[in-house]
C-alpha cells in the first residue's frame, strides 16, 4: 500500500457536503487525515461524506455552522479541535455565488457573497490561529477562483470576493509563515458543481470549453488534489501561493489566438 | 517585587533562547536587563512569536494581553494616565511596583501609554513566566 501523507492530521473542511469540499475532505482522509465535515443546511448530505470516509476505514465527523457568523465559526473550530482531538489543516472552501448584471442586482447583493467567501475563510483562519501558530506546524488552504483574479459578466461581486479571498491568502501567509503555519489557495476554474450549473446550463458550458485551453472543465477531484497537495508535507516550502488549477485559464489572454 | 529579584535560571534560558530563534540574534544579545522593543528591535509580531515559541518550549502560555494586564494593573486608562495619554503618578508608581528596573527619575522624556510596552525587558518576561510556572503548579 502506498504511505498515506496526512497520517496523525485532522483537518476541517468548511462546506463539504457536497461539490469541491467533499471531494477535498474524501481526499484529505484517503490521505490519512481525521476530517471534520463541515455544513450548514445540508446536514443529511455531511452525514454521507462521514459515512463514506468511515467506510473506507477512515475518520470524519460532521459539524454544523454557517462560518459566516464569527461567533459560530469560533465554535465550530472549537468542536471539531475537541471531536477530532485537534486540528492542523484547515480549508476554507464554503463558497456562495449570486449571479447577476450589477446594473440589475439589488445595491446590497454583494453583501451575502461577501460574508460567505470572504468572511467565512477570514473567521476560520482567526478562530484557528492561535492553535496553529503554537503547533508551530499547520497549514490553511483557501478555495478561491480564477475569478478573484480576472473579470466575467455576471459574477462581479463573486469575483470580488474571491479576489479578496486571494489578498487575504498572500498577506495571512507572509504574516504566519514565522510561526510555522503556512496559507496558500487553489485558484479553480470551472468545475461542474451545483454552484456553477447556472453559468453552464445556457448550452452546456461548450461556449466556455471552447475559451479553456485544455478545452474540458475541472472535475472536483482535480482541484481536491491540488488542495490535499498544498495541506500536506509535499508543500512544505510553499506559502502565499495561488495555484490555479484552470485548464490553463487564466494563462491565456482572450482565446489565445487571433 | 524588589530590584535585586533572582531570576530563575531555566526560565531565563527559554526566555533567551525564544526571543533570540524570534527576533535572529544570538542568545548572549538577549541579556536580562534589554528591553525587547527598545534594545532589542523587537515589533508586536515579534512579541507574538516570542510568547508562541515560549509557549511551544515550557507549554505555559502567555498572551500579549497579559504583559499589557501586568503593566497596566487593571488601572483604568483615564486613571493610568492624562489627557495626553501621558503617564501619571498612579500609573508610575504601580510601574514601579511590578517592573523592578524602572526608576522614574532616569525618564528623560515623559513616558506615554504607547511607551510602556517599550520598558519591558527580558528579564520582567522571564518573571512572568516564572510566575505563570508556579501559578499553573500550584
Amino acid at each position: 500500500m502506498r504511505q498515506m501523507k496526512l497520517k496523525n492530521s485532522a483537518a476541517l473542511v468548511t462546506g463539504a457536503s457536497r461539490g469541491i469540499g467533499r471531494a477535498i475532505a474524501l481526499a484529505l482522509a484517503a490521505q490519512g487525515a481525521a476530517v471534520a465535515v463541515n455544513y450548514r443546511s445540508r446536514a443529511q448530505d455531511a452525514h454521507v461524506v462521514v459515512k463514506e470516509i468511515e467506510a473506507a476505514g477512515g475518520r470524519a465527523v460532521a459539524v454544523g455552522a454557517d462560518v459566516s457568523d464569527p461567533v459560530a465559526a469560533a465554535e465550530l473550530v472549537s468542536r471539531a479541535t475537541d471531536l477530532l482531538g485537534g486540528l492542523n489543516i484547515l480549508v476554507n472552501n464554503a463558497g456562495i455565488s449570486d449571479d447577476a448584471l450589477i446594473h440589475d442586482a439589488a445595491p446590497d447583493a454583494w453583501w451575502d457573497v461577501m460574508k460567505v467567501n470572504f468572511g467565512g475563510a477570514y473567521h476560520c483562519t482567526h478562530a484557528v490561529l492561535a492553535s496553529f501558530m503554537a503547533q508551530g506546524d499547520a497549514s490553511i488552504v483557501n478555495i478561491s477562483s480564477a475569478m478573484g483574479e480576472r473579470g466575467w459578466i455576471g459574477q462581479a461581486n463573486y469575483a470580488a470576493s474571491k479576489g479578496a479571498l486571494n489578498a487575504f491568502t498572500r498577506s495571512a501567509a507572509v504574516e504566519v509563515a514565522r510561526f510555522g503555519v503556512r496559507v496558500n489557495a487553489v485558484l479553480a476554474g470551472f468545475t461542474p458543481t451545483d454552484l456553477v450549473s447556472e453559468v453552464l446550463r445556457r448550452d452546456g458550458g461548450k461556449g466556455i470549453k471552447r475559451q479553456i485551453p485544455l478545452r474540458r472543465f475541472a472535475t472536483v477531484e482535480q482541484v481536491a488534489a491540488a488542495a490535499v497537495f498544498l495541506a500536506g508535507p509535499d508543500s512544505g516550502y510553499t506559502t502565499g501561493e495561488l495555484l490555479c488549477v484552470d485548464g490553463g485559464f487564466s494563462a491565456q489572454l482572450g482565446i489565445g489566438r487571433p | 517585587m524588589s530590584a535585586s529579584v533572582t531570576l530563575q535560571p531555566n526560565a531565563l534560558v527559554a526566555v533567551q533562547t525564544a526571543v533570540a530563534d524570534a527576533l535572529g540574534i544570538d542568545a548572549e544579545e538577549a541579556v536580562a536587563e534589554a528591553t525587547l522593543f527598545g534594545d532589542l528591535g523587537a515589533e508586536s509580531i515579534d512579541l507574538l512569536d516570542v510568547l508562541f515559541r515560549l509557549e511551544r518550549i515550557t507549554g505555559v502560555k502567555i498572551a500579549v494581553a497579559d504583559i499589557a494586564g501586568l503593566l497596566q494593573g487593571g488601572i483604568p486608562d483615564e486613571e493610568f494616565g492624562d489627557e495626553n495619554e501621558v503617564v501619571n503618578d498612579t500609573g508610575l508608581t504601580h510601574l514601579e511596583k511590578v517592573l523592578p528596573q524602572f526608576d522614574r527619575s532616569q525618564l528623560t522624556e515623559p513616558l506615554t501609554a504607547d511607551g510602556v510596552l517599550g520598558l519591558f525587558t527580558v528579564g520582567n518576561l522571564t518573571s512572568l513566566l516564572t510566575e505563570r510556572t508556579s501559578a499553573a503548579a500550584a
